[in-house]
This record gives C-alpha cells, structure tokens and sequence, in this order.
C-alpha cells in the first residue's frame, strides 16, 4: 500500500532556490536605490546644492519603494481574498476609493472646519485616515456586492462599477472645490499617480504604513493559504472566515492608503507584481508575501527612475509605465484563466 | 455499548423559506460507517454539511458530548473532519502543502513544520500518497486528488470524518480501494459518516443507513434492513433486482 516517499530533496531544492530569488531581488534593489540617485536631469556633481538634491532623490526613491511595496503585497491579499488572480487593489477600485476617503478629509479640512485642525495633528495624518477608511469601505461594498465565489466577470464588473462610481465623485469634488487654491492644488497632489513631490513626511508615512501593515498581514499567511480551497473547505480546516476576512481587509485598506495618500495611486501594480513574483516564489503566502512586498518595491522604483531618466521634456506620471505593462499582462492572465490554466 | 460521538437530532436546514432537511437524527459512534443515502437532491450532502458545522440549522449537534455550536472554528475542525466531493483548489501548491493545511487547527499561528511531519506523513501513507508527496496539486488525476483530500483529513486527527459522495467518478478500482479504506479507518477508531449513492456499496461497506427523501429521513438502521424492496420503489420508484449486475470485489496481489 506505501509507496516510497520521495525524499526531501526537491523540498530543500525549493528553499534553495526560493534563497537565492531572495538574494537576488534585494541585491538589484540595493543597486537600484543607488542608481536612482543619479537618475535625473540635474547632476549632483553640477551644483552646490548636490547634496540636498540627493537626499530629495532618496526620499523619492524610498517613497517609490514603499508605495509599490505597499500595493504589490495589498495585491496578494486581496487575490488570496478573492480567490482571483485579477483581483488587485486597482482593479477592484480600493484604489479610488483611497483616493476619495483622502479627498473627502481633504475637503473636509479645508471646508468644513476651515483649515483648523487640532493643535498637534495636521493634514498629512488626517489624510491617509480617510485613505485608509476609504479603502475599508470599497473592499466591504466588493466583498459584499460580489462575493467570494463570484464569477471573475462579476466581480471585475463590480470592481470597474466601484472605480468608475469613485472617479466620478472625486471629480466632483474637484470641480466643486476649482476656486479654493490651496484645496484645489492638496487634492491635484493627491490624484497626480506620481511621487515626483515626494519630501520627508510623505517617507515617514509611506514607510510607516508599509511597515506597519505589512507584517500584521503576513501573518494570516496560513489562512490564505488555506482559503485557497474555498470558504467551506477553508472554515472545515479551522479557519474563522469572518474574522480573516475583517482583518485582511483592514490592513489591505492601511497598505492602499500608504501609497495613495503620498500621491501614489498607481494602477497595475498589485497585478504585475504578484503574478510575477507567484511564478518565482510559488503560490504558498509565507514566502509569496515577503517577495512581492520586496518586488513591488523595486518595481515602483524601477518605474521611478525611468520616469526621471527618460529624455522627455516633461516627466512622466508613474501611472503611465505602470498602466503601460499593466494592461498586458491584466489581458494575458485574463486570456490564461478563459483557457482554464492557472495564471 | 459504544457511546456516540456525533449526536444530530431534529435538525432542520432552510433555504429561503423552504426546509431542504427537516427532522435529521443520527447518532454516530467510533468504529462505524454510517452512509447518507438517497436520491438526487434528497438532502445527503445538506445533512453532511450541516453536521459539519457548515451550515446554519436549527435542532440538537453534539460531538464528544460537546455542543458543535459552542466550538470555535479550530476546535470543531479537530473533531470533525470534512471531505468535499471536489474542492475549489487549483493551486500548484505541492500534495505536502495540501496534507498540511489538514494540520492549521492544531498550529494557527506559527507553523513549527516538525511537531506535523509525523501525522501528515502517516496520513499520506494511509492514503498511498507519500509518493506524490512534491507533485503540484493541480497535476494530480481526480483519483489522486481524492486520495489527498482524504489524507488531509485524517491529518487532522479528528475522530469524526464526513465525506461528500467520496466514490463518484472513480473508476472501479479506486472506488473499492476507498471503501476499504473508510472500513479500515473505522477499525481504527474513526466516526465515517458518508454520503454514498450505490446501493451496493451502501449495503456492503456501511453499518448503518440512512435513506434520505426530499429532505426527510424514510428509514434508518442496519444498511442491510434500510435497503430493501420496498424503501427503494417507495424512494427511486423502481424495482431492487439482486444479484442481477455485475459486482466487483479487490483482486488479490499477486504471489
């Protein structure tokens, strides 16, 4: 009846392997981090000001890896969540939602309470507050509009519904808001998909809020595990659904927020990132996570340092090279799971 | 006498406004297999699923003396073990990995591999698995894949163990190798509640019966006793002819 076990070879071959992926990523991380320094039309042996300059190309750098960090594992979640490869932060409009909680804090800052904010607090902590509640409540509308057995047509469906319904109230904001300057330029920042004004607070809150969500949603990385056999088989196995689901999309929401409140509402990279990073890594969220933490990082960066080093008169917003890769590997999974493979 | 360790009575399951299963009682103790059986949509796998716990109902469920309701998630899964007729993964996670999962109620938060290599390794070798131990999950035949579903119960460790309609679309084979299996782990010391759908091998490999029809119990007892003539005209609306189709029994291994 046994048949003999296969040795622990391939599993040891895996970890090494996994090791090495690992090594790589952060050593192309570290040698883009110092090439971002030098991506740019002003050079830093050409001024006085270098060394301020280089530490304005530095926050920008950090600010780029955290937020793509930030989206790319926000992306792994919401895939295990949904049991969907298509399902990223973008795409199931967690993003605009973001975007409008921080616009609405926004207006309601400068409008209602006429830019007097509580001694000690300011508009850079209120902000991704609304951020954060925002995201909370466009993942619960998806959660509840559609639910996890959907179909991959609904649920991109409701998703596009949720964006489009965001975009349009946003610019609603905007236009109702056209006359106040100081509103008007707060919220253009916050919906640029750019981190090009990216200073020292927007790191410190980017890093924060990366950081912060990140290892609290690493954790329920045997849950997603698990849920990838369904609600049922998952809440057979011991899992308390219900709860997972609250807290994944809890620290989903705080990991969104870190991007779009510092201006980085980027599309595409909670799809790209995962689905190249399940290639290498496998598809089991202890290791998953951490490398798309890592591999959005440096793809945000990456993307970054193009948009400086581009020779284009103007630079380019980062939403643009993200959508520009997007799109086709959105349209290549798409065609995979319509073949019935796995993306 | 053997005390149950899986007690359901009066249980009542709606959809909508309609009772899908009304009046289930069972009383199911270590070393027997009790079979749910019945036609399509008589409510088998309804009854397995809300003796899983997977299902809002209303009516008595006790496991080891325990209110199921009482039970938090990760307790009641190591008490009652559930198989699926097809699970939703599609993932290339290795047959290990899916053996593994069977292990989460015992080790929610941090997963010492070792403390699990034991029971996830005799789960396998009981299943005949070992040897597809590093295979991805979605490479696997249906055949496999049901054995790896049964291990990754027994590596729960659970004493109950529910199965959804194990044997349909096995070949002959597999199918008997399995209900051998469910009669060996019962001798072991496991609770088998299954729904099964031949009558043959309702009657040969279960203790007890229990015929299902339109949600309600028609006749429980020995599986000898509860299929006879008259329970199924009354239920299939056809005639039990025996000895009348082929019948198959495991080969002997070869000298």
């Amino acid at each position: 009846m046994t048949e003999p076990a296969e040795s622990a070879q391939p599993n040891r071959a895996v970890g090494a392997r996994r090791s090495l992926y690992f090594a790589a990523l952060i050593a192309a991380i570290a040698a883009l981090a110092w090439l971002s320094l030098y991506a740019g039309k002003a050079r830093l042996d050409d001024t006085a000001l270098g060394a301020q300059l280089w530490g304005l190309r530095a926050q920008r750098g950090a600010v780029a890896f955290f937020a793509g960090a930030a989206l790319s594992l926000a992306g792994v979640v919401t895939q295990g969540l949904f049991r969907n490869p298509l399902a990223s932060p973008s795409i199931l409009g967690t993003t605009s939602g973001a975007q409008l909680g921080g616009e609405l804090t926004l207006v309601l800052v400068y409008e209602l309470l006429d830019n007097h904010v509580p001694a000690g607090i300011s508009h850079e902590m209120l902000t991704p507050l609304g951020c954060v509640a925002g995201a909370v409540f466009a993942l619960f509308v998806v959660l509840a509009l559609s639910p996890l057995r959907a179909s991959v047509v609904s649920l991109l469906l409701t998703g596009f519904l949720l964006s489009a319904l965001f975009a349009s109230l946003s610019a609603l904001l905007r236009s109702l808001t056209a006359e106040t300057w100081q509103l008007s330029r707060a919220l253009t920042t916050l919906s640029l998909g750019s981190v090009s004004g990216a200073g020292r607070a927007q790191l410190a809150l980017s890093g924060v809020l990366a950081l912060g969500a990140s290892l609290p949603a690493w954790l329920y990385f045997r849950e997603l595990d698990v849920l990838m056999s369904g609600e049922e088989e998952a809440s057979a196995l011991g899992v308390d659904v219900t709860r997972m689901r609250s807290w994944c999309v809890v620290w989903t929401a705080v990991l969104v927020a870190g991007a779009v409140a510092v201006g980085a509402s980027v599309p595409f990279v909670g799809l790209i990132v995962p689905h190249a990073t399940r290639k290498l890594f496998g598809e089991s969220h202890a290791a998953l996570m951490p490398a798309a933490f890592l591999g959005g990082g440096l793809f945000l960066l990456l993307c970054d340092v193009l948009c400086r080093a581009l020779p284009l008169r103007q630079e380019i917003p980062l939403s643009v090279i993200t959508a520009l890769v997007g799109v086709p590997v959105f349209l290549r999974i798409l065609a995979d799971m319509e073949r019935g493979g796995t993306a | 006498m053997i005390e149950p360790v899986l007690r359901a009575s009066d249980l009542r399951v709606l959809r909508g406004a309609r009772a899908v299963l009304e009046g289930f009682q069972l009383a199911a103790a270590v070393g027997g297999v009790y079979a749910l059986t019945g036609p399509n949509g008589a409510g088998k796998s309804t009854a397995l699923k809300a003796l899983a716990g997977l299902l809002p109902c209303s009516g008595q469920l006790q496991v080891s003396e325990r209110p199921l309701r009482e039970l938090r998630a990760r307790e009641r899964a190591k008490q009652i073990a559930y198989v699926p007729q097809q699970s939703l993964l599609q993932s290339g996670i290795s047959v290990r990995e899916v053996v593994l999962q069977g292990r989460y109620a015992h080790d929610p938060v941090w997963p010492e591999r070792h403390k699990h290599t034991e029971p996830v390794e005799r789960a396998m070798s009981q299943t005949d698995v070992l040897g597809l131990a590093a295979r991805p999950w979605n490479q696997l035949s249906g055949g496999e894949q049901r054995r790896v579903l049964l291990a990754r119960a027994l590596a729960t460790e659970a004493p109950v163990i529910l199965l959804d309609e194990p044997t349909s679309s096995l070949d002959v084979a597999h199918a008997l190798q399995l209900l051998v299996q469910l009669r060996e782990l019962a001798a072991q010391g496991r609770c088998i509640v299954a729904v099964l759908h031949d009558l043959a091998q309702v009657e040969q490999y279960a203790d007890v019966a229990l015929l299902l029809h339109r949600g309600q119990t028609v006749a429980a007892g020995p599986a000898r006793e509860v299929i006879n003539s008259e329970n199924v005209r009354r239920v299939y609306g056809v005639e039990l002819v025996r000895n009348s189709a082929l019948g198959y029994r495991l080969a002997e291994p070869a000298p």
